[in-house]
């Protein structure tokens, strides 16, 4: 319950502050509909390439628009050393994991429901149909690029250059996530229904859940570190 | 209530910002922590409120080691730093129920009010904390930690940004806190002030503890130890 209430707490709290400075999220949206403009005018889908090469590019957009989220993550914190605060405060460290990456989660959400279907307008996609099982995919990849976005952020924060060290930690350990994902959405493209992807679609369930329960486990060590 | 610390120790690399300091503080302890700069008073502080971990010795508060893993430990410990630890784009209503919160105050309500009222923020309640001064910070800080009344308050440098109600509003709240029972340790180079609201001065140099007494009136031993710091012809009291 201790969790679950300091949990809640921390994230109105963050969704009070950017409710306030819209920042993050202003940026991430600008910044996400602008690559997908971006993929627009370079990138010409023929419709047999559609299913190989829409959820790369669809991730590859996600991927960077979650970078910019990440690195304002705890931007609040850092100002007024109001981190220190909490840290000194009986707030379980559990708790502040899981705030700041539902914070993170909602964020990427909010961005990702706005730029799917401007995707599937700008490529000129016709399977519309098949857009509640490529959120659901994007839910699943997106719990875990926060999940794991939330520590690698964490461990990085007191870090010189920090931006820059972000995403190099970061990309490297989000390789299962991205494959399963796109794996998972380029079935659905083709055939309609995950058929063989399910065992990366349970791979990715798994990778979620381990890493949510890991980050509850060691943030106290990672946020102090 | 009581504070022991036992052959507490801090090194940054191969730099040792404090070596060896041992103290026990009894309940209603107002202790002054002096020194030159860099003599390890932020240092001791960070420690004592476990924001840094310490290389070697340990800390006990009550009884309970205090440990990073120890959410019950830190509810007893408060910082007040002068202009710090609020958040700009909440007002500072909203600062003091998010912390009350976290502490678990649940008589909140009332007593907001009733602090802000006493740091004369009553008015400006609604404001957003980025919006005052440091020295109007530094009251909402104060209205924060007699809100949560910490068994162990630590103070570093709060002098600083107040101006002089500030100051008579920091001291009576500091002195009614030690009357409560709880401990009070404050570093600062306002010496002479210090030592008006102290009942025990420590004085760290290099890191180490080179002075550790009860105050006394007179008090010659203090100017005998603190004179070695001050700059040529000038006395603590001047």
């Amino acid at each position: 319950m201790e969790l679950l209430k300091h949990t809640y707490l921390v994230l109105s709290k963050d969704l009070l502050l950017e409710l306030r400075r819209r920042d993050s999220v202003l940026t991430m949206f600008f910044f996400g509909t602008l690559l997908l403009f971006v993929f627009h005018f370079s990138f010409d889908l023929p419709p047999d390439k559609v299913a190989e090469m829409a959820p790369a590019l669809l991730w590859l957009a996600f991927l960077f628009t979650g970078t910019l989220g990440l690195a304002q993550l705890f931007q609040a914190e850092r100002e007024n050393h109001c981190l220190d605060a909490l840290l000194l405060s009986p707030l379980d460290r559990g708790a502040l994991f899981l705030a700041k990456t539902s914070f993170n989660l909602i964020l990427m959400l909010l961005v990702e429901l706005v730029v799917m279907p401007l995707f599937w307008i700008l490529f000129n996609l016709s399977a519309w149909n098949l857009l509640p099982q490529l959120f659901l995919v994007t839910l699943l990849g997106t719990i875990g690029f926060c999940v794991l976005g939330t520590i690698m952020s964490a461990l990085t924060l007191r870090a010189r250059a920090r931006e820059l060290l972000l995403p190099l930690v970061l990309f490297p350990l989000m390789i299962p996530v991205i494959l399963a994902t796109i794996r998972c959405m380029e079935s659905v493209l083709k055939n309609g229904e995950f058929g063989d992807a399910v065992s990366w679609l349970k791979l990715l369930l798994g990778f979620d859940v381990i890493f949510m329960t890991v980050g509850v486990l060691i943030f106290d060590w990672v946020i102090e570190s | 209530m009581r504070l022991t610390v036992n052959h507490l120790a801090k090194a940054y690399g191969f730099l040792w910002a404090l070596r060896d300091v041992s103290i026990d503080l009894p309940a209603g302890a107002f202790v002054a922590v002096l020194g030159p700069n860099g003599a390890g008073k932020t240092t001791l502080l960070k420690l004592l409120a476990g924001l840094i971990a310490p290389t070697t010795g340990a800390i006990q508060f009550d009884g309970v080691t205090l440990a990073p893993n120890n959410p019950l430990a830190r509810k007893q410990i408060g910082f007040l730093a002068p202009a710090d630890h609020l958040y700009d784009n909440l007002t500072v209503r909203e600062n003091l129920c998010f912390f009350t919160s976290l502490y678990q105050r649940n008589d909140r309500t009332v007593n907001i009010d009733r602090a802000l009222e006493t740091v004369g923020l009553s008015q400006r309640r609604d404001e957003f904390v980025g919006n005052l001064s440091s020295g109007l910070k530094c009251r909402v800080s104060i209205a924060k930690w007699q809100l949560l009344q910490p068994g162990l308050l630590l103070l570093d440098e709060p002098y600083g940004v107040l101006d002089g109600n500030g100051v008579d509003l920091l001291e009576s709240f500091l002195q009614s806190h030690c009357q409560q029972g709880h401990i009070v340790i404050m570093a600062s180079h306002h010496v002479s002030r210090a030592l008006k609201l102290c009942n025990r001065a420590l004085i760290l140099h290099q890191g180490r503890l080179s002075f550790d007494e009860a105050k006394q009136q007179p008090w010659p031993s203090f100017a005998q130890a603190f004179g070695e710091f001050l700059p040529h012809g000038e006395s603590w009291n001047s």
